[in-house]
């Protein structure tokens, strides 16, 4: 197998690539619909049961005394972790110059895009009074009354926010040519549509010359926001003083396991995509192996991090963090700590053997066990930390309610439902960027 | 009514004046009969209550938005007497504090006092009349109904059933039955009637002597619950707390004897886990060793007579150690002035009087007699009728020979044991009616509901001392439709043509009469209408009670009194049964009471149910933990109830508390948890009748099922966290000797608010003086608007209450435990966590310190209640209901908050703000003594003082550079406003590791 994304073997031309990536956008099939309807269904579902929490009240979620936040918290970092990825790959990759991100760039950044989404319902959807979230935004007010800019939540409203609008535009910023592409094949309204946001590119020298210039700031802007946003999300809790939260090893911590997470994510959506719309030419068993690879290195920190934060436990003598953290593993949430180190340490291990990287099947399982470690480590770290604090008194028990399940499944729901659109909607892959390196290939062996 | 009273127009609150106390600040005014409470207009119905509508004409001494205070008498609310100052606004009583003159609980309150309030504005008060039409109670005419009481009062063979009483209305219904040709029959659920047996036996005075635990140097109760349930409570909490004050120097040691820790044994600083029913055999042994040691006269008079109970005897009998009795004994002949008490209740069994008579005997072999128990000046209390007289009146019933029986007050179909077959008998009698103001049991079985008005709306008073009297008068309209129950027998007495002549129109001029004779008597040299306002104003007279105790000697033949041995052990396989009252139901009154149900019990911090009390030791092996449900059975019935664990309790026994198992009275009641009541035979206590609560065997069957325990306390150990702390009582004594006392810590502890202003709100929490009783808990829910959210949502760690008491187990060396109780609120941290986190500011700090939250600023991000150390937040998951009429109690100074938004104790900012308003017109700064928090003023032991740290003068900057001072969770360095001071006892506690 190759060690390279090797076009020139699989025979793909410049007329293929614009043929195969805009397959989805130019032919509908039922099965498309209906799963969009379906997905559609459960959104209207996870909102019925929003509704009904505004409605009633924050009772109707499965809270306690003392733990004050649970799974919409939960929701909420394991949202913005997946979103770390995209713009790894698309910023971080492109100023190294991997080649490997090509075509994965695209669907990636999109996920980006509906994960922030995704992750900026839960602190409404968490809200007390979610009527009155505005007030966490510092907008210009007659009585004077700014937010509070010690609270590492307003720190959260500026760093997701920030993270979301660089996002956006990268991502918009690199569709340019493409949506171009696409307005050439196209005919009528959508010709017309795709003609808008295409700002009348043309792919002149010149404006290439400009664009890739623009790309490239762009990437360098973006790149400090990959490690700031879960470092800032992570200060949730690292400034918190409750015991298995205040550390100061979260900030790295978090932005591995992001990174962990957002990977997996990204092999969990790319290979059904690619299996769907044909495109196994694109999306080959190199790129897999290059993203498993780089989830191994990250399950290896997110696995030290667990370690660190025991020995550190150990070290400090401190009674209440050592009962905390004991607790955790050995207490009422004891179940889901070891579902968080069999999926995020002991499954990614399975990734130290090639076959299994470049298999697609196999990576898709080990990224589903990713995804759902991942999202037990927030459990984790929020429910079990809290509901075992300083005063033995007010130790307590959590266990999410039907409407938080309702709300969970709806925000699932939510970004599939934009990523389907997406994929019908927009190039999957960067037809550019495949192009490009068609062209490049091309040049390198025949010239 | 007569005319003076009516002329009388109200006064308005008295200015405080600077330098004075409390006292004189609160001075009340009197009510003057009708006249004032038609200025007090009728509560609103609900559909016009959300207007504000201002007098159109202002009526004289109301000042809107000000309490006026009235000072009254609770003599129903629970075991005592309860002076109290309510606070009356816009026509509705908000509140209730403890009235300063009263010679009993004087400034200080009960939880189950202060959850009257609840009682009167229940919801499921009985509206108005009501008539049993097919099965079902159909609204009714007062006219029809007082014509259908009196036809029946002129049929004849009636029963009057009401409680005890030492006052007036007592006497009324004596002199009713007499006139009517009824039958007066006086029951009350704890009758005490061994008790003034032993001692008439013993010393030929048949009374409840006064135990002036206060003077004690050395305390030891066989078993009597005397800081929630036993006689009066509030005021021997008082003197507890007194013969404590370590700072004093003083502090009694206190040993409990009995199967289990009540929240009296948790406040103990040893126990003698004897069995159910025998603590009697071990009083007679501690008397036996204090007659050898002790000697003198007394004890010489009673070593021949108590030869024979040996502590090897006891020890035999009662599962407690010969040793232990042996040094208990030794100690006790030791102390200079020991006092000890008898058996509650709970530890009463067949052979009670002799349990009784075995602690008189020990007090007088102590010396203890004529010095801390006294005769002559104890507090009255009327006698009921004992269980074998209730036999009668059930047997009379039974044969037909009741026509009609009126229930006026008591509940005996719930508060007597099933096995008396009360319920049974009533449905025998062909008429009963009830004065009763809830559908509780006896209730339920009546023809007729004249529903008599709560005490709060009534006349009535009390002989609370010998020849003190307190006078409970009313201090609002009736909330319902309905009277005086005495104007219902009076009236009813009319209607039966019967002519009766009681000197007035209706109850309240009956009573002024009687008070008219009082003056007279009193010698008092003012006009009787002057004499009667004051009376009024200061809710009684009591410069007539008696300063001296009556000098006793032991009667002869006492000596030759031959005692019983106690309660037998029970067979293999079974377990002895502790039916204890509960001390927040009491027997059962406090049960549709929100706050009662929902302030967890002082010792299992359990909630809204019923459980079965046993030891680790024993449940474990037969695989049962917390919440599994076992199967009492006991030859007289059987009641299925969770397990609690307990290692408190005997490992032989286990314990349920009376109070629930209510089939009606009431939506909080009704339905819930179970009633021991339901498991005693009707057995007696041979010398005087009264019902033998211990020496039941049960057997226990695990159901196999898990039922609902809401219990709100995490853990029962705190893991050396500094969170609740205890010292050796030498370690106290030497520290407070050597204490220096350093004013720089007080001013570093205010050093983050602001320089300029002259407050620094603190408090302090002195858990050696701290029962645990949980009064502060309810006088919290009283003032600041707390919803109650039911069983449910208190099981999932929802409940709202803004100062809770945790109650923690600290290891003696010994392998026991001690008890530490701890009442905490928001601790006010100078450095607050709660603080920064929030993102919109609605918690900040204030200049004075205060953690301030903005209720409507906040957004419910909830991160104030994670980041808070000690977890004294709560937010409102749901938007709570005060159901009509309960809202009418909600406290028009404190915002009633919505879904959403979190809360928290505010250190009763309303309070301040309202102090600093009234010093604010005297040009001074608030000083000690301008007010009280709610906790502060309902605690009875005192240990809750509040002032301006500030001022080094002030009492809490006094107390709170203690010796004994700490701040919970120091070490996270919050400087929280809040000082406790450790508690203190004479066990050896166990190293910490």
């Amino acid at each position: 197998m190759a060690d390279h994304w090797d076009t020139e073997e699989r025979g793909l031309t410049l007329a293929d690539a614009n043929r195969d990536i805009m397959r989805p956008i130019m032919v509908s099939s039922w099965r498309y619909w209906t799963l969009l309807a379906f997905v559609f269904a459960l959104v209207v579902w996870g909102c019925i049961a929003w509704a009904w929490q505004i409605d009633q009240g924050l009772g109707v979620a499965g809270y306690s005394h003392p733990v004050m936040w649970a799974v919409y918290i939960t929701s909420f970092v394991f949202w913005v972790g997946i979103a770390h990825s995209g713009t790894l790959i698309s910023a971080i990759l492109y100023l190294f110059r991997s080649g490997w991100r090509t075509t994965i760039n695209r669907a990636s950044e999109a996920m980006t895009i509906f994960a922030v989404m995704t992750a900026g319902l839960f602190p409404l959807i968490h809200l007390g009074r979610t009527w009155y979230f505005y007030w966490l935004i510092p907008y210009p007010s007659e009585r004077f009354i700014w937010p509070n800019f010690k609270s590492p939540l307003v720190w959260d409203v500026f760093a997701v926010g920030t993270y979301f609008t660089i996002s956006l535009l990268f991502w918009y910023t690199g569709m340019i040519p493409d949506l171009a592409a696409i307005r050439d094949r196209l005919r009528g309204w959508k010709s017309k549509v795709y003609g808008l946001f295409s700002v009348g590119w043309q792919g002149t020298v010149r404006e290439w010359s400009h664009y890739r210039r623009a790309y490239l700031y762009m990437a360098a802007i973006a790149t400090p926001l990959v490690l700031s946003v879960h470092s800032v999300v992570s200060w949730d809790f690292a400034m918190g003083i409750v015991p298995g939260w205040h550390s100061t090893i979260f900030a790295p911590y978090f932005v591995a396991g992001a990174i962990f997470s957002g990977m997996a994510m990204v092999i969990t959506i790319l290979v059904p995509m690619r299996w769907a719309f044909g495109l196994e030419d694109y999306i080959t068993d190199y790129h897999l192996d290059n993203m498993s690879k780089l989830i191994l290195l990250t399950s290896l920190i997110v696995a030290y991090s667990y370690a660190a934060e025991y020995f550190i436990t150990y070290y400090s003598a401190d009674p209440t963090e050592q009962a905390s953290l004991f607790f955790r593993a050995h207490g009422s949430f004891q179940g889901p700590f070891w579902v968080m180190t069999f999926c995020n340490v002991i499954v990614p291990a399975t990734l130290w053997f090639k076959k299994v990287r470049r298999s697609a099947s196999a990576a898709f399982v080990v990224s589903i066990f990713v995804n759902i470690g991942m999202f037990y480590e927030r459990y984790v770290i929020i429910v079990s930390s809290l509901a075992h604090e300083y005063e033995p008194y007010s130790w307590g028990f959590y266990r999410p309610s039907w409407v938080e399940i309702s709300i969970i499944v709806g925000s699932f729901a939510w970004f599939f439902f934009w990523f389907l659109l997406f994929t019908k909607a927009l190039p999957t892959i960067s037809i550019a960027e495949v192009k490009e390196h068609l062209a490049h290939q091309g040049a390198h062996e025949h010239g | 009514m007569s005319e003076s009273s009516d002329t009388q127009a109200p006064r308005p609150e008295e200015e405080p004046s600077t330098g004075t106390s409390r006292r004189t600040f609160l001075k009340i005014l009197g009510l003057s009969g009708a006249g004032a409470t038609a200025a007090a207009c009728r509560p609103a119905p609900p559909h016009i209550d959300q207007k504000l509508i201002p007098y159109l004409v202002q009526p004289e001494g109301i000042t809107p938005g000000t309490n006026t205070l009235y000072a009254s008498l609770l003599a129903e609310a629970g075991p005592e007497p309860l002076g109290i100052h309510a606070w009356v606004r816009d026509g509705r009583v908000l509140n209730l504090e403890g009235n300063p003159d009263f010679p009993l609980n004087a400034d200080s309150m009960s939880a189950l006092g202060l959850s009257t309030l609840q009682d009167l504005y229940d919801p499921d008060r009985i509206p108005g009349p009501r008539q049993k039409r097919g099965g079902d109670f159909q609204e009714a005419a007062w006219k029809d109904g007082i014509q259908a009481l009196g036809k029946a009062v002129k049929d004849g063979d009636v029963v009057l059933l009401t409680g005890t009483g030492t006052g007036t209305r007592d006497r009324f219904a004596a002199e009713w039955a007499k006139a009517v040709g009824a039958r007066h029959v006086r029951y009350d659920t704890f009758d005490y009637a061994a008790l003034r047996r032993a001692h008439e036996i013993a010393f030929g005075r048949a009374e409840i002597p006064t135990y002036a635990v206060d003077q004690a140097d050395r305390i030891v109760t066989f078993g009597a619950d005397f800081l929630a349930t036993w006689l009066e409570p509030v005021t021997l909490g008082r003197r507890f707390a007194h013969a404590r004050d370590i700072e004093k120097g003083r502090h009694a040691r206190f040993t409990f004897v009995g199967p289990r820790l009540s929240l009296t044994g948790s406040n103990a600083d040893d126990w003698l886990p004897a069995r159910p029913g025998t603590s009697g055999p071990v009083a007679l042994a501690v008397a036996h060793v204090v007659a050898q040691k002790k000697g003198g006269s007394r004890g010489l008079e009673l070593q021949g007579a108590l030869a024979t109970y040996t502590p090897e005897w006891a020890a035999d009998r009662t599962g407690v150690a010969a040793d232990k009795i042996q040094k208990l004994g030794e100690e006790i002949a030791a102390a200079e002035r020991p006092v000890a008490l008898p058996p509650g209740p709970e530890s009463q069994g067949a052979d009670a009087t002799d349990a009784c008579l075995a602690v008189a005997l020990l007090n007088y072999a102590a010396g203890a007699i004529g010095t801390t128990v006294q005769f002559g000046v104890g507090p009255r209390r009327g006698q009921g009728a004992t269980l074998a007289e209730m036999k009668t009146l059930i047997a009379d019933m039974k044969n037909g020979k009741v026509r009609t029986l009126i229930v006026a007050g008591p509940n005996p179909a719930f508060t007597l044991p099933a096995s008396a077959g009360f319920a049974e008998a009533l449905g025998q009698v062909p008429t009963v009616v009830s004065l009763n103001s809830h559908m509780d049991e006896t209730t339920a079985a009546a023809g007729w509901i004249l529903p008599g008005s709560h005490e709060l709306e009534s006349w009535g008073d009390a002989e609370v001392l010998p020849g003190a009297w307190a006078l409970g008068q009313p201090v609002m309209q009736p909330v319902f439709d309905t009277r005086q129950r005495e104007d219902i027998l009076m009236q009813a007495a009319d209607a039966a043509g019967i002519k009766a002549d009681f000197g007035a129109q209706d109850f309240a001029g009956y009573l002024e009469n009687a008070w008219q004779e009082k003056h007279r008597a009193s010698g008092s040299s003012q006009r009787f209408d002057e004499w009667w306002f004051d009376t009024k104003r200061q809710g009684g007279r009591w410069e007539a009670a008696p300063g001296k105790a009556a000098s006793v000697g032991l009667s002869r033949t006492v000596t030759s009194h031959s005692f019983s041995g106690g309660a037998n052990a029970p067979a293999r396989g079974k377990f002895d049964l502790v039916v204890y009252p509960g001390s927040y139901l009491y027997d059962g009154r406090g049960a549709n009471r929100g706050w009662m149900q929902e302030i967890p019990d002082p010792i299992t911090k359990c909630v809204w149910g019923s459980w079965v009390e046993m030891h680790p030791d024993t449940a474990r092996p037969l695989g049962l933990e917390n919440g599994d449900e076992v199967e009492v059975t006991s030859e007289s019935g059987k009641v299925r109830a969770p397990v609690y664990l307990y290692p408190g309790i005997r490992k032989d026994a286990v314990g349920i508390q009376i109070g629930q198992g209510h089939t009606h009275y009431g939506r909080n009641a009704a339905g819930r948890g179970v009633s021991p009541l339901d498991l005693l035979p009707d057995t007696v206590d041979g010398a005087t009748g009264s019902l033998a609560y211990a020496g039941v065997a049960v057997q226990l069957t695990a159901t196999g099922r898990k039922a609902p325990l809401a219990k709100l306390q995490g853990s029962d150990l705190d893991y050396g966290r500094e969170v609740s702390e205890i010292m050796g009582v030498e370690e106290a004594r030497k520290a407070i000797g050597e204490h220096q006392v350093d004013l720089t810590e007080l001013v570093e502890a205010a050093w983050d608010s602001d320089p300029m202003s002259p407050y620094r709100w603190g408090m302090t929490v002195d858990l050696n003086a701290c029962t645990g009783c949980g009064a502060c808990v309810a006088g919290c829910y009283a003032e600041n608007n707390l919803a109650v959210v039911g069983e449910e949502r208190c099981a999932g760690g929802r409940e709202m209450s803004w100062i809770r008491i945790e109650r923690y187990f600290e290891a003696t060396a010994d392998g026991g435990f001690q008890t530490t109780h701890l009442a905490e609120m928001c601790q006010q941290c100078g450095d607050a966590p709660c603080e920064p986190v929030c993102p919109v500011y609605a918690a900040y700090h204030n200049p004075e310190g205060l953690n301030v939250q903005v209720y409507n600023r906040c957004v419910g991000t909830r991160y104030c209640s994670n980041n808070c150390p000690y977890k004294q937040r709560r937010f409102n998951w749901f938007s709570y209901d005060f159901p009509y009429p309960l809202n009418l109690q909600l406290n028009p100074d404190v915002t009633v908050r919505d879904k959403g938004v979190m809360e928290k104790c505010t250190f009763c900012v309303q309070r301040i703000d309202r102090a600093k308003v009234q010093a604010k017109e005297k040009g001074r700064l608030v000083q000690d003594g301008d007010f009280q928090t709610a906790c502060q003023a309902a605690c009875p032991t005192r240990a809750i003082t509040f002032g301006n740290l500030k001022d080094p003068t002030s009492r809490v900057s006094r107390i709170a550079k203690g010796a004994r001072s700490y701040h919970v969770l120091e070490e996270l360095n919050t400087r929280p406003a809040v000082t406790y001071l450790r508690d203190v006892t004479h066990a050896e506690l166990a190293q910490e590791t």
